[in-house]
């Protein structure tokens, strides 16, 4: 790949992830062009950056997903390169195809490493060929019981059959010998007939009380690849994840160092380029296994920030302008512990429901170690069109107990009027026993009956308000009483000035 | 006036004492007096000290009957009771104090009346454990969970205070 200096960049995303690359090109001297739909006129990417250009309606597919309506607009612009963020465009093989034909740089993989890695099947199949673990069980479709009850022996059990055509959980049967392997065999293939015609399944051997764990990717156009060490994701909810920490609990240097090649081995393996991320699961036993290939910036992308002190999006446009990862390997040093809390407009008293609209005021946190990346302002208002996420909170310490108390205390102090967000949840994890000594999962929420102790939590808090909350109702009813003697005061020409007049101006 | 905090089983009586000037006022909080300095105030919001510690209310919404609030950042919800007959309807709705607690407690002070249980019983959510009289109301205290009684803390005759514990449930 040749040098070419990049100058300006449109960035096809809206919130906090626009305003992040905004940030990055400002640093850099790039000139930085945003898009927005409708309902973003007020967004803050569109204020902070230099220039910013309507692209369509609210709906999604008709602005931020619109391929055509942004590559005319970033040829308009006259721009070099177009950053995707994360979400939407950003792992859309034609959509970096389009960018390759219309001369414009992706800042990101290209299309055919893209290509492979959003293949799930296609891509395991690379990693095995490049000796990358991957979760025991089998390469295809299995037709045939012996078949799946060589391939379980070979895992071994419990394992669990997996419809191809099923998701979302939906067609997965566990089966935890060979017996019972033979009967949900036979009955996840009957369904599969009646169902689709025909019967495909997958075998895999089921991983207990896994964590997810993986490795921060970069790679430039001149072959050189690096990790950026591992991010803990385990706490999550319906595959969301909650929480992200660097360093994990149980990953020491000498796993580190073994995985981390893993992960380097496997953005060789697809020719990856730019920055990425490795997914693995760690079941109990300490075994990694790779998942996938996240092929874009990730959300968490700042916890790695602030355990390297690299920032990833200006590394991201010097690998897109053809320049060398300017560090190798062994110069990297993991300083301290940063953990990051997504703050969604979810109410987690209510089943996470959606929860948007105007916010008149809002108190962000700040202080030792404590970073937010967010496009939330005193007036701005949450729309139900796009992602729930509102602000990542992030906070550094020198271990991870020093970030863990620096998060409780940003919690505490962070403050949104107008929308319920997760914040309870996790001012309630952050002192959750468990979490404390580090003993996470995929199922940690319901593990350790997490979302019960956050009600109890909020309980505690109401306790502990009550007083001043009376003392309020109390005071406000003063206030009325004293609001109406004062008008017929007024009428009496104020004949007895009340020892409230100071109280209550 | 008593006030019902969240679900909190506990009421809090409070009531204004006197101004004390200087933008000060005297509350009585279960019978513990408290100061309360006002640092600002607007339509639906105060910041004020109680005693020594910051708090900044913002008052959602108000009526003669309940006030939603947001405590420094935390939404309380307060009712106000003038009335003991709504304390008692509430009383025999839901006594005890929350679901994962054993104690059966009483929400007003009163005389028992009789016991409609006793050690062994099992019992379900809702089941009469005892029944309270109090100004000459005669009131059922319902088990607060499904289970059975452990202990009864209190005999026929026996007064109670509002919070005592009447029985232990498991």
């Amino acid at each position: 790949m040749k040098m070419s200096k990049i100058s300006s960049i449109l960035i096809a995303n809206r919130g906090e992830i626009a305003l992040r690359v905004v940030r990055a090109c400002k640093e850099l001297g790039i000139k930085s062009v945003a898009i927005y739909s409708d309902e973003d006129v007020r967004a803050v990417h569109v204020k902070r950056a230099d220039e910013a250009f309507h692209i369509g309606p609210a709906a999604p597919a008709e602005s931020y997903l619109n391929m055509n309506k942004i590559i005319e607009t970033a040829k308009a612009a006259g721009v070099d390169a177009i950053h995707p963020g994360y979400g939407f465009l950003s792992e859309n093989e034609n959509f970096a195809s389009l960018c390759e034909k219309s001369g414009i740089i992706f800042i990101g993989p290209t299309s055919k490493a893209m290509e492979i890695t959003g293949d799930k099947m296609k891509c395991k199949e690379v990693m095995k060929r490049a000796k990358v673990p991957t979760v025991p069980g089998s390469d295809g479709i299995v037709e045939d019981v012996e078949k799946a009850a060589d391939i379980a022996h070979r895992a071994g059990y419990p394992v669990l059959l997996k419809s191809a055509f099923g998701g979302g959980g939906r067609g997965i049967r566990l089966a935890k010998d060979e017996k019972q392997l033979r009967q949900e065999f036979e009955m996840a293939s009957a369904e599969s007939r009646a169902a689709f015609g025909k019967a495909a399944l997958f075998v895999e051997k089921y991983l207990v009380k896994i964590r997810h764990i993986e490795f921060q990717l970069i790679r430039d156009s001149h072959g050189n690849g690096r990790h950026l060490f591992e991010r803990e994701c385990s706490i999550q909810r319906r595959h969301q994840k909650l929480i992200e920490i660097s360093p994990s609990p149980v990953v020491d240097q000498k796993t580190r160092e073994r995985v981390g090649e893993i992960a380097v081995r496997a953005a060789a393996a697809v020719d990856y380029l730019n920055a990425g991320t490795a997914e693995f699961l760690r079941d109990d036993e300490g075994n990694f296994y790779f998942i996938e290939i996240n092929s874009r910036l990730q959300v968490e992308h700042p916890v790695t920030e602030l355990v390297t002190g690299l920032d990833l999006v200006k590394l991201q446009i010097a690998i897109a302008q053809g320049e060398e990862i300017p560090f190798n390997q062994q110069d990297l040093r993991m300083n301290g512990c940063a953990m990051e809390c997504r703050i969604n407009a979810e109410d987690p008293f209510y089943d996470f429901a959606p929860s948007v609209g105007p916010v008149p005021s809002c108190n962000i946190p700040y202080g030792p170690g404590i970073r937010v990346d967010t496009y939330l302002y005193p007036g701005c208002t949450v729309s139900g069109y796009y992602d729930s996420l509102v602000a990542k909170l992030l906070a550094w310490g020198r271990n991870f107990d020093e970030a863990r108390r620096r998060m409780k205390n940003a919690l505490d102090e962070f403050q949104i009027e107008g929308i319920n967000t997760t914040i309870p949840l996790y001012r309630t994890i952050m002192d959750e026993p468990n979490f404390v000594k580090g003993e996470l999962s995929t199922d940690y929420l319901e593990r350790y009956r997490v979302m019960d102790r956050m009600r109890e939590d909020a309980k505690e808090e109401a306790k502990k308000k009550a007083s001043a909350a009376v003392a309020a109702v109390l005071l406000q009813s003063e206030l009325v009483k004293k609001a109406k003697a004062k008008g017929a005061g007024a009428a009496m020409q104020q004949k007895q000035p009340s020892r409230w007049k100071h109280v209550l101006r | 006036m008593e006030f019902k905090i969240g679900d909190l089983a506990h009421l809090l009586n409070a009531e204004f004492v006197h101004s004390l000037g200087n933008d000060s006022i005297l509350i009585r909080i279960d019978g513990k007096d408290h100061m309360l300095k006002l640092l600002k105030s607007g339509s639906d919001e105060f910041e004020f000290m109680l005693d020594n510690t910051f708090h900044h209310v913002k008052v959602m919404s108000s009526s003669s009957a309940e006030a939603k609030l947001v405590v420094d950042g935390q939404p309380v919800n307060v009712k106000k009771h003038s009335k003991l007959t709504e304390v008692l309807e509430k009383s025999s709705g839901m006594a005890g104090s929350g679901g994962g607690d054993r104690n059966l407690t009483s929400q007003i002070p009163g005389r028992v009346v009789s016991l409609a249980a006793k050690p062994g019983t099992q019992v379900k959510k809702g089941d009469v454990v005892m029944v309270l009289e109090s100004m000459k109301m005669q009131v059922a205290v319902k088990a607060h969970k499904d289970g059975s009684i452990k202990e009864i803390k209190v005999k026929q005759g026996a007064s109670v205070a509002r919070n005592d514990i009447l029985a232990v449930i498991e």
